[in-house]
C-alpha cells in the first residue's frame, strides 16, 4: 500500500482535515435511548467506518455530529467547534462538516453545477464565476465534469450520489460524514461512489462512513466501530475487527452480513 | 333467458341513452322559446355594451384578480409558514385567520372591508386598494392551506441537505424548499386564481364609478338599461369563461407536466 502514501502526499493540500472528539453521547427519542453513552475520537484525516445492524444507532451518531440531531447528553468537538455547546453557531460548524445522505438529497430544481454553486454563492459568498470554478473541479473530481448541465432526473443513482459529494467538497469541508452513501444504488453504480471515496480517503480527508460494505471499510478505512443497540460494541483496525472480530455479537453480525445465504442452508 | 354480462352492459347504456333523449326533448317542449329568445338570448341589443365591457370590465376583472392574487400569494406565503413554524402562536394565529376567511362569505369580507374599515379608521381608500385587500384576504386563506401542502409535500431530506450546507433556516427555506413547493402547487395553484377570478364579480357591492366598472357590473348595468332580459349576462359570463378555459388548460398542462418527471 505504499502507492496510497505517495499519491496522497501531492494531494493534501487543498484538504485542512479535522478531528471529531465524541464523549458520553446520549440520545432517546421518548422513552427509547437510541445512543447509550458513545464515545469515540477521530483523528484528522483518519477514516473511520461504522457498522452495525439497522437500528444499532450508527446514524443516528453520524446525524448527532453536525446537529441533524440534538443529542440529549455528552460532548461533540467537531475541528475547533464545541457542536453541543448551545452558543454554537451550528451554520458556521456545518460549513466544515460535508454530509452524504443515503438517498442523495439533490435539489432536483437545480442542475449538477448549481447544485454544487448554491451553498457557496449563499453562504460562503463566493462569486458566481468563483463558484462555477470550484464547482466544476469537484465534479471533475467525481468524474462528472461532462455532466455538469444535468438535472438529478437525468443522473443515475450513482451518478447523482457523486455529484452530491461534489456538493459536499465545493464548501471546503474539514470532516466528512457518509450515512450509508452506497445502500439506495443499483449494484453496478455502486463502485464508482466507492471509488471516489477511497480517492477522497488517500487525499487524507477525515471520514466517518455508515456502511455495509464490509469489502470498502476493509480495504479503505483505518478503524471499524461495531455499534449494536446504542453502544459501541467493539473497535479496532479494519482488518482485525472484519477478519477476527473478538466480541460474540460482531461475529454474528459480520457471519450474516459476509455470507448471507450460508445462514439460510445452515437454519 | 338470462343475459351475458356483456349484452346487460349494452342493454343498460340503451337505457341511459333513452332517458337521456326523453329528458331533452321534455326541457325543449316545456320552454318558452319566444321570451328566452327576448329575454337570454337577445343578442340583437347588447350593442351598446361594446367596447366597453371589454376595454373596461374585461381590463378591471383582470387587474382586480391580479392585484388580489398578488396580494394572496404573499399572505398565503407568510400563513403557510406561520402554520408550518415550530412556535404555537404563529401556528394559533394562521389557523383562526384560514379558518375564519375561509368560513365566511367573500361578500361579506367586501362589505366589511370597503365600508367598515373606511368608517372604523376614519380614511378613505382607493377603491382599487380596498379591492387588493380585501380580495387579498380572502385569497391567502385559500392559498395558504394549499401552500402548505405544497411545502409538506417537498421531502425532509432536502430540507436537511441545505442546512446541512450550512445553510440557515430561511435560506434553506428561500433557496431550496419553496421553489420546490410552488413547482408542486402549480396547478392548484392556478385552480385558486380561476377562483379568485369569479370572486371578483362580488366587488360590485362596494359602489363602483364607472371607470371601475368590472365584468359582473357592466352585466347588471346593461339588464336596467338595454332591454334584452338577461342577455347581458349572458355575455359577461362568456367574458369569464374567456378567462377561465385557457387558466384550465393551463392547469392541465401544468398536471401532466409534473406527471411526466417525477419529483
Amino acid at each position: 500500500m505504499n502507492d496510497v502514501v505517495n499519491s496522497s502526499a501531492g494531494n493534501t493540500g487543498t484538504i485542512n482535515a479535522a478531528g471529531v472528539s465524541i464523549k458520553d453521547l446520549r440520545k432517546s427519542y421518548g422513552t427509547n435511548e437510541v445512543l447509550k453513552g458513545i464515545s469515540l475520537d477521530v483523528a484528522p484525516g483518519e477514516v473511520v467506518c461504522l457498522i452495525g445492524p439497522s437500528g444499532s444507532g450508527k446514524s443516528t451518531l453520524l446525524r448527532c455530529v453536525n446537529l441533524l440531531e440534538q443529542p440529549n447528553e455528552g460532548a461533540i468537538h467537531v475541528g475547533g467547534f464545541e457542536a453541543t455547546d448551545p452558543e454554537v453557531d451550528i451554520d458556521k460548524m456545518r460549513r466544515k462538516v460535508g454530509m452524504v445522505f443515503q438517498q442523495f438529497n439533490l435539489f432536483p430544481h437545480l442542475d449538477a453545477k448549481r447544485n454544487c454553486t448554491i451553498a457557496q454563492t449563499k453562504v460562503l459568498k463566493r462569486s458566481q464565476a468563483e463558484a462555477d470554478e470550484v464547482a466544476q473541479h469537484n465534479l471533475e473530481r467525481v468524474g462528472l465534469g461532462h455532466l455538469s448541465d444535468r438535472f438529478p432526473d437525468q443522473l443515475s443513482g450513482g451518478q447523482q450520489q457523486r455529484v452530491a459529494i461534489a456538493r459536499a467538497l465545493s464548501m471546503n469541508p474539514e470532516l466528512m460524514l457518509f450515512d450509508e452513501p452506497t445502500s439506495a444504488l443499483d449494484p453496478e453504480t455502486v463502485g464508482d461512489v466507492l471509488s471516489v471515496m477511497r480517492n477522497l480517503a488517500k487525499e487524507g480527508m477525515t471520514m466517518l462512513v455508515v456502511t455495509h460494505e464490509m469489502g470498502f471499510a476493509r480495504e479503505v478505512a483505518d478503524r471499524v466501530v461495531f455499534m449494536d443497540g446504542g453502544v459501541v460494541v467493539e473497535e479496532g483496525v479494519a482488518e482485525r475487527v472484519i477478519s477476527a472480530p473478538t466480541q460474540a455479537r460482531t461475529k454474528e453480525f459480520l457471519r450474516r452480513v459476509l455470507d448471507p445465504t450460508h445462514i439460510d442452508i445452515e437454519e | 333467458m338470462a343475459m351475458t354480462a356483456r349484452q346487460r352492459a349494452r342493454v343498460s347504456l340503451y337505457v341511459q341513452i333513452g332517458i337521456f333523449i326523453v329528458a331533452v326533448a321534455a326541457l325543449v317542449l316545456a320552454t318558452d322559446w319566444e321570451t328566452i329568445g327576448n329575454s337570454v338570448f337577445n343578442f340583437g341589443k347588447i350593442g351598446p355594451m361594446f367596447p366597453d365591457i371589454f376595454l373596461v370590465g374585461l381590463r378591471n376583472t383582470l387587474i382586480y384578480t391580479f392585484l388580489g392574487f398578488i396580494v394572496g400569494l404573499s399572505g398565503g406565503l407568510l400563513l403557510a409558514l406561520m402554520k408550518l413554524s415550530s412556535f404555537p402562536l404563529y401556528r394559533w394565529l394562521a389557523t383562526a385567520y384560514i379558518e375564519f376567511f375561509r368560513g365566511v362569505p367573500a361578500l361579506l369580507v367586501f362589505i366589511a372591508f370597503g365600508y367598515g374599515v373606511p368608517l372604523a379608521f376614519g380614511v378613505s381608500w382607493n377603491i382599487t386598494v380596498i379591492v387588493m385587500i380585501s380580495l387579498g384576504m380572502v385569497a391567502s386563506a385559500y392559498i395558504a392551506e394549499t401552500l402548505r401542502a405544497g411545502l409538506q409535500a417537498v421531502p425532509k431530506g432536502q430540507l436537511e441537505a441545505a442546512r446541512s450546507l450550512g445553510m440557515p433556516q430561511w435560506r434553506a427555506m428561500v433557496s431550496i424548499v419553496i421553489p420546490q413547493a410552488f413547482k408542486i402547487v402549480l396547478p392548484p395553484l392556478t385552480n385558486e386564481v380561476i377562483l379568485l377570478t369569479k370572486d371578483s364579480s362580488l366587488i360590485y357591492v362596494l359602489g363602483l364609478t364607472a371607470s371601475q366598472y368590472e365584468l359582473t357590473k357592466f352585466g347588471r348595468d346593461g339588464i336596467s338599461s338595454l332591454g334584452a332580459g338577461l342577455t347581458p349576462l349572458l355575455v359577461a359570463g362568456a367574458f369569464y369563461l374567456i378567462i377561465t378555459i385557457p387558466l384550465s388548460l393551463l392547469a392541465r398542462k401544468f398536471e401532466s407536466r409534473s406527471a411526466r418527471t417525477k419529483r
